[in-house]
């Protein structure tokens, strides 16, 4: 079988479908590859590359698409205004197309393709599960991506990432605000903690916290709990409480960080405004904040997709195209995803279209002209799904519950014990006798003292303090010495005797031990 | 007379005094010695006025000598066990000196319902004297196993008899409806059953003796920290209750402060095992719920073996070295070559640190001690919440005899039964080496994934073997 790879026609497209390396990975597949020239120009592979490995260089676009088999492309089909028509025209009756197409916001493009009968495979709708991870184009974009979300943004920050000392003075590190700990926005984190920067994250789903943590950044947290775990790894849209809070911590987060760097999409909606005008408004001069949602309308008020814009200072970078910056190994990348792609799907029959197979059908949006998408959903496996609290956060659960949220129960009993405490005074101010209650008064007093007292001391001396306490509770011998003396009864006097001898144990053990401990901690 | 009574009240006071300045002296290393001289101070003022007051009214002079004969007697027997014991035995002696408190309180609570102190004896008195008697009987057996097992002497896995909460709860009931009757049977001549009042004080005593056992061989040894502290506050409050009987109030205060004391550290034991109170004396580890079998499945994989050449191959290469000890170390006597091992490190210039879990150990803060037995600086011993943001820069963790308190799983497994318990973080050092005997869970008996990871590196065999053997190669 034959597989045609054209040149990208939309502008400022800078990647390859196939680079050379994966051009000898598909002929050990059985393919047969056909390149159009100067189709890696823009990723820095020269036609010569591409034959040296093996594939053939065509110079007619039109040729190339009519006279193969599977047209694997990046972008979706689009206007080629060289040539005048589109490049869905180009392809074939029945024939087969793989690459991005993004079905949900390319319908006209969808019911071209469906008009030629064809069968395509959308990059874009491969399905996250583990097993099409190898695949997903979208994790090794967006990994791309992130990574070059720090690198533009220090571009255009004036300063470093990472703090010096120098004879010539010192700076602080750049503080830097990850929203979104997605493969993108680790992959963003990674790059900023390598430059040198403080970073922290945000991120609805629990999940993240490890990932974030993992990777030596702080992850930030509302007061709010609420999983944010959605369907397919994703975030879910949350409620709107949960989302006020977001936005404090973001306004405050702004206050102080130096680049922001917003990465939140939720699938199929335009992506949510964190960042408001004021928030960019609030940030210092010279802050930069990177939104790689701008495709999706931006997370950020200000941006403009494609462009950099300053508003008050505030460097606002809008790119899309970010992955297309760092051509070369975005698409090598791609261009190994597809070939998994295609491993999955052939076997050495060439191209075998198997409904049966998880990623391709979730892939697959026409089959023989036949729309196919959106495919039926998956019984959710493998990413962390939202039934059983994902074992990572848990702690926010049962480890800090009486700190975290139930401040209305805590407060409630609070108000109990006081009013049983209340109540139990009063019962033993109108029962108990006067000698009593002056020797409650004594007690009570001594134990608040005592819970002031012991909260101060070190937990090194909790063996001391034991010990101490333990040789002052010898004081029982008062008890025995009382009982010993202020009685003729013989049995009586045996008795207090008794317990004058093993609480002096007491005594002289505890304090004799104690000393013995204490001597031995030196500075 | 009257002058005497007020003086010694006046003695009585500064004594309290004294007290309250002793543990407030604990609150650091610098003034601790001097805090324990304080209570030592108090003690003998108490006694000293206690004995005057005794003597100048009692109506057989004769006992004088007798007292002073157990005094001396209990001092001496008390001053070889404090010169005596080792310091990896330190929970034993605290425990069997608890135990003298519980015992010293039964006895004082008998003989004063033989011979009442006041004049009139209302319910009140009664009631005091027999929660004074159920307290310090509690404590006396509680505290007499918890020594057995801490020594060795009784298996340190809980014995969980069947239906054990209502064999407590019906203890409870019967010594709530045993004190009905005493109190009605304390006339003499009076009697319910054939038996009069002291009879059924010492079925009560009887009761809550195996109420005290009955509780604490229900717990593990992992809990024993908690265990020892509640044990340290209950004979606070046994002297409490004493004091209420005997209507001293230098018992009272002195009790009160060592009550709140053993509870705090009770608290603050519990909340490091991320459990509640209840749980670690009536839950027990290892109970139905947790089915440790079952999870330890969960963990596996391969460990990398070390030895102690390799390991000395890392330790040349590092910049800073964290040690958490545990029991295993105590129970090793490897502190001293921990301490060797220590020097030889920062001789030559690698920062050596090390971490304490508030639960390593037997003893709320023994690891402390061991540590400073063996003469390791106080200031490069820390805490947990100290160290742990500390432990992702650190080359190389070296963990001695330690399990539980190193176990991700607490922090990643929400199935493990010791889920939410805040660990010490180690394997976010740079490489972790765990000195073990050998694969054996630790007492929770849960399987730790810190041995599989792929930075941890298993050097096994006797702690005190492997910590000479790397002492002897960091000396070559």
């Amino acid at each position: 079988m034959k597989i045609g790879v054209p040149r990208e026609v939309v502008a400022g497209e800078r990647r390859v479908a196939v680079t050379p390396e994966t051009v000898q990975s598909l002929r050990g597949l059985g393919f047969e590859v056909i390149v159009e020239a100067g189709a890696g120009v823009g990723a820095r592979f020269t036609d010569d590359a591409y034959l040296a490995a093996g594939a053939t260089v065509i110079d007619d676009t039109r040729a190339l698409w009519s006279g193969t088999d599977i047209i694997i492309k990046v972008r979706p089909p689009a206007q080629n205004e060289a040539m005048g028509c589109h490049e869905s025209d180009l392809l074939p009756h029945e024939g087969r197309l793989i690459s991005l197409l993004f079905p949900g916001q390319n319908e006209e493009v969808v019911a071209r393709l469906a008009e030629r009968k064809a069968t395509v495979l959308a990059l874009d709708c491969i399905p996250r599960i583990s097993r099409a991870q190898k695949m997903d184009v979208l994790s090794s974009m967006s990994n791309i991506a992130g990574y070059r979300a720090v690198i533009e943004a220090s571009h255009h920050f004036g300063s470093f990432f990472g703090g010096q000392i120098t004879a010539a003075g010192r700076t602080r590190p750049a503080r830097v605000l990850i929203i979104g700990a997605g493969v993108a926005g680790l992959s963003a984190i990674a790059a900023a903690r390598g430059l040198g920067a403080e970073v922290r994250a945000f991120d609805t789903r629990a999940a993240a916290r490890e990932q974030v943590q993992s990777l030596g950044a702080k992850f930030l947290e509302v007061d709010f709990e609420e999983a944010g775990e959605g369907a397919g790894g994703y975030g879910k849209q949350m409620s709107k409480e949960f989302i006020e809070a977001e936005m404090r911590l973001f306004a405050e987060q702004c206050a102080e960080v130096d680049i922001v760097i917003t990465t939140a999409l939720i699938p199929n909606k335009q992506a949510p405004i964190l960042i408001t005008q004021e928030m960019v408004e609030s940030m210092r001069p010279g802050s930069v904040i990177v939104d790689l949602a701008a495709e999706r309308g931006g997370n950020c008020e200000a941006t403009v997709p494609d462009q950099t814009v300053e508003v008050s200072n505030v460097t606002i970078i809008g790119y899309t195209d970010l992955t297309s910056r760092l051509a070369t190994h975005a698409s090598q990348f791609f261009g190994n995803n597809v070939v998994h792609l295609l491993d999955d799907m052939c076997g050495d029959e060439g191209f075998y279209v198997d409904l049966e197979d998880e990623a391709v059908r979730g892939a697959l949006v026409l089959h023989v002209g036949e729309m196919m998408w959106p495919p039926p959903p998956i019984v959710p496996k493998a990413p962390p799904p939202a039934p059983a609290p994902p074992p990572v956060v848990a702690p926010a659960d049962p480890v800090l519950p009486a700190v975290d949220e139930p401040d209305t129960g805590a407060g409630l009993g609070r108000s109990l014990g006081g009013l049983a405490l209340a109540l139990s005074f009063a019962a033993i101010g109108a029962t108990a006798d006067a000698a009593f209650i002056q020797h409650f008064t004594v007690f009570v007093l001594s134990c608040f003292v005592g819970w002031q007292l012991i909260w101060n001391v070190t937990p090194a001396l909790h063996t001391p303090l034991m010990a101490v306490t333990n040789a002052i509770s010898g004081i029982i011998i008062v008890g025995g010495i009382i009982q010993g003396a202020a009685t003729e009864t013989n049995l009586s006097v045996i008795l207090g005797v008794v317990a004058i001898l093993v609480a002096s144990i007491n005594v002289f053990g505890g304090f004799l031990v104690t000393q013995r401990m204490l001597k031995m901690f030196r500075k | 007379m009257e002058n005497l009574t007020n003086l010694v009240t006046m003695a009585y006071l500064a004594a309290g005094i004294l007290f309250i300045l002793s543990l407030g002296g604990l609150a650091s290393q610098e003034t601790a010695r001097r805090g324990n001289l304080y209570g030592i101070i108090g003690m003998v003022l108490a006694i000293a006025a206690v004995l005057a007051l005794a003597m100048a009214d009692t109506p057989r002079p004769t006992t004088l000598p007798l007292m002073l004969g157990a005094l001396a007697l209990g001092g001496v027997v008390g001053a070889v066990l404090a010169a005596r014991v080792a310091m990896t035995s330190m929970p034993q002696l605290v425990a069997a000196l608890h135990s003298f408190v519980g015992l010293a309180a039964v006895l004082v609570g008998v003989s004063t319902f033989l011979h009442p102190h006041g004049e009139a004896v209302g319910v009140v008195e009664l009631i005091e004297i027999y929660v004074d008697v159920a307290l310090g009987a509690i404590t006396f057996t509680g505290s007499v196993i918890a020594w057995a097992k801490l020594e060795g002497r009784m298996s340190g896995k809980p014995l969980l008899l069947p239906g054990r909460h209502l064999l407590n709860a019906a203890v409870v009931v019967g010594v709530v409806v045993i004190g009905g009757l005493f109190v009605k049977t304390s006339e003499p001549g009076a009697a319910i059953l054939g038996l009069g009042g002291l009879e059924w004080l010492l079925v009560m005593t009887v009761l809550c003796s195996v109420l005290g056992i009955h509780l604490v061989v229900a717990i593990g040894g992992a809990d024993m920290p908690v265990v020892v502290s509640l044990l340290n506050s209950y004979s606070g409050w046994t002297a409490a209750a004493a004091g209420f009987m005997l209507q001293n109030d230098l018992l009272i205060v002195t009790g009160a402060l060592v009550g709140s004391s053993g509870a705090i550290l009770s608290y603050i034991m519990c909340k490091a095992m991320n459990r509640s109170i209840w749980n670690v004396v009536f839950g027990g580890f290892g109970t139905a719920e947790v089915a440790a079998p079952s999870d330890a499945p969960a963990v596996e994989g391969e460990v990398q073996a070390i030895d102690v050449d390799g390991v000395a191959a890392l330790l040349a290469e590092a910049s800073s070295v964290v040690v958490v000890p545990g029991y295993g170390m105590a129970v090793a006597q490897a502190q001293h070559l921990v301490n060797e091992f220590g020097e030889l490190m920062r001789g030559k210039g690698t920062e050596v640190r090390f971490a304490i879990h508030p639960v390593a150990g037997r003893l709320p803060g023994h690891m402390n001690v061991l540590l400073a037995e063996a003469g390791v600086p106080y200031d490069i011993v820390l805490e947990m919440d100290e160290i742990n943001d500390d432990l992702a820069d650190t080359s190389v963790v070296l963990v001695i005899g330690a399990n539980d308190i190193v176990n991700p799983g607490a922090l990643e497994d929400a199935s493990s039964p010791i889920f939410g318990m805040p660990v010490l973080e180690v394997w976010k050092a740079g490489t972790v080496v765990v000195l073990k005997r050998g694969m054996a869970t630790g007492y929770a008996g849960v399987g730790n994934p810190l041995f599989f990871k792929s930075n941890t590196r298993m050097l096994f065999g006797d702690a005190k073997d492997s910590m000479g053997g790397m002492v002897s190669a960091l000396r070559s």
